[in-house]
């Protein structure tokens, strides 16, 4: 195996922390920081600088099975949109969003004079067809707890080490895994909810009915309903279903 | 067979994996790679409010999983674990068994006696799928942390090539627009009469696409089918 010197290297050598052009980049305060959707943009600025690519954009995958879309969450123009982006975003792309569905592998397309030497033959990276005509660039399939997208990088002197692959990938899967928890706070006030209310409307939400919830929970049947409709009172919801919904999307429960 | 697949860089694996055979030789490289003595590839099976790991691929010795039970293992690899970008967190069961509270002092006790005496889990995304994979080595500071992210996404990748050893099922469950569009609305509090005028269909209709789906999702009932729909990212 490697040399004892190796082993004892500390720590901060790990990814993305030495090669920030300017200085401030470490993963810890990279996840915690990231509040807005500017913070996200410049993050993922820093990613392409990295990748000496000239643009980007991020997409979530639309969930649908038959109409598969690439919905744009931002790109290197924001706060406007480029081009680009639109054409990407405006067309079917079920060959890509079929592959992001099914494989996390790195996907990379050449089109036209600029050669891609830098990028081809990187291992476990795919060509596919091109997402832009005339560019040339690479897609990162992204996944959460709640979606997948794609991080795609565009620009004729994009370049790579294969060591510096998983480094950039996994900061375009904690940049994703950031945004995808912006959308969802976006602008709400969450009302307070007694910690019983909750467990009751976390079991309603696993699929436990109110006898089965007072059971658990030692309450009466009565108890456990009032439980539950002063939380959907709470909530502003119409009814359990809406109420598990807005918790759900809020963050309430899990 | 240690000394044998160092002379294995991890990275030849890519587009040669075609079976488990290849998997095996592949884990193995990336184990003695990172300076771990074993891995255990598993998935999690959600069974109402109990959680038990099926195991894909291991090298644990087979006593060992006995001893230790499914249910701990399940919550060794979720509890955790970390998606890719994100520092792996060490569980060291003989110096801090309580850590992260799953586990009993005799039980960490055992995991150490069997060789596991500092374990990292890391989160898998093979596109929509999660699984989860826990690398254990002897003794603490065994295994070098910074190789770990590389470690990851290379086993995403490389299950990525060969999906079709753990049957991809997502996709023959997949939500038909229909379906979806129903529980969109069920979610949004309307009744089924309601969602029934919106969609211009009978409500019978909504009835049976909102069955569907619930099967689909395999919920117990609505609420059910939604929280796992929102779970999910699917509506």
């Amino acid at each position: 195996m490697n040399d004892a010197a190796a082993r004892t290297e500390p720590d901060q050598q790990s990814f993305g922390e030495y090669r920030n052009p300017f200085g401030a980049h470490v993963p810890v305060s990279e996840q915690f920081h990231t509040v807005t959707i500017p913070d996200a943009v410049r993050r993922c600025r820093w990613i392409a600088v990295d990748l000496n690519a000239a643009a980007f954009s991020l997409y979530q995958i639309g969930p649908s099975a038959e109409r598969p879309f690439l919905a744009p969450c931002f790109d290197s123009s924001y706060p406007d949109m480029a081009p680009e982006t639109k054409q990407i975003a405006g067309k079917d792309r079920t060959g890509i969003v079929k592959h992001a569905r099914k494989s996390t592998a790195p996907c990379f397309w050449t089109d036209g004079p600029s050669g891609a030497g830098a990028i081809d033959g990187l291992a476990w990276c795919r060509r596919i067809d091109p997402l832009a005509e005339g560019t040339t660039g690479m897609a990162f399939p992204v996944h959460a707890d709640r979606g997948s997208g794609l991080a795609v990088f565009f620009g004729p002197d994009i370049a790579l080490e294969p060591h510096d692959l998983f480094e950039i990938h996994a900061r375009c899967f904690s940049l994703f895994e950031a945004v995808t928890r912006i959308r969802r706070r976006d602008g709400v006030t969450v009302p307070s909810i007694s910690k019983r209310e909750l467990e009751c409307l976390k079991l309603t939400a696993n699929g436990y009915t109110s006898e089965e919830i007072a059971r658990l929970l030692k309450l009466s049947v009565h108890t456990a309903n009032q439980y539950l409709s002063s939380t959907t009172q709470k909530l502003d919801a119409v009814n359990r279903m809406h109420a598990v919904a807005k918790a759900l999307r809020l963050g309430l429960i899990d | 067979m240690t000394s044998l697949a160092i002379q294995i860089e991890p990275d030849s694996f890519a587009g040669r994996l075609a079976s488990r055979g290849d998997l095996t030789s592949f884990f193995m490289t990336l184990t003695a790679e990172i300076g771990a003595d074993a891995y255990m590839l598993v998935s999690i099976l959600h069974d109402q409010d109990q959680n038990t790991a099926r195991i894909l691929a291991s090298n644990w010795i087979h006593d060992a999983i006995e001893l230790v039970g499914h249910r701990l293992i399940a919550s060794l690899a979720q509890a955790p674990a970390v998606a890719p970008g994100t520092r792996p967190r060490r569980l060291a069961p003989a110096t801090a068994p309580d850590a992260a509270g799953m586990m009993s002092g005799e039980q960490a006790k055992l995991l150490d006696v069997l060789g596991h005496g500092e374990i990292y889990s890391l989160r898998l995304y093979v596109g929509g799928q999660r699984y989860f994979l826990l690398f254990s080595a002897s003794e603490a500071g065994k295994i070098r942390q910074e190789a770990l992210t590389g470690a990851q996404l290379r086993c995403c990748y490389a299950l990525s090539q060969i999906p079709a050893l753990f049957g991809s099922d997502a996709t023959q469950d997949r939500l038909s627009d229909r379906e979806r569009e129903c529980l969109v609305w069920v979610s949004e509090g309307k009744t089924t009469d309601e969602v029934a005028l919106i969609l211009g269909v009978s409500s019978n209709t909504v009835s049976n696409y909102i069955t569907h789906a619930i099967q689909k999702l395999s919920a117990t009932n609505r609420a059910m089918a939604i929280a796992t729909a929102i779970r999910s990212g699917i509506i």
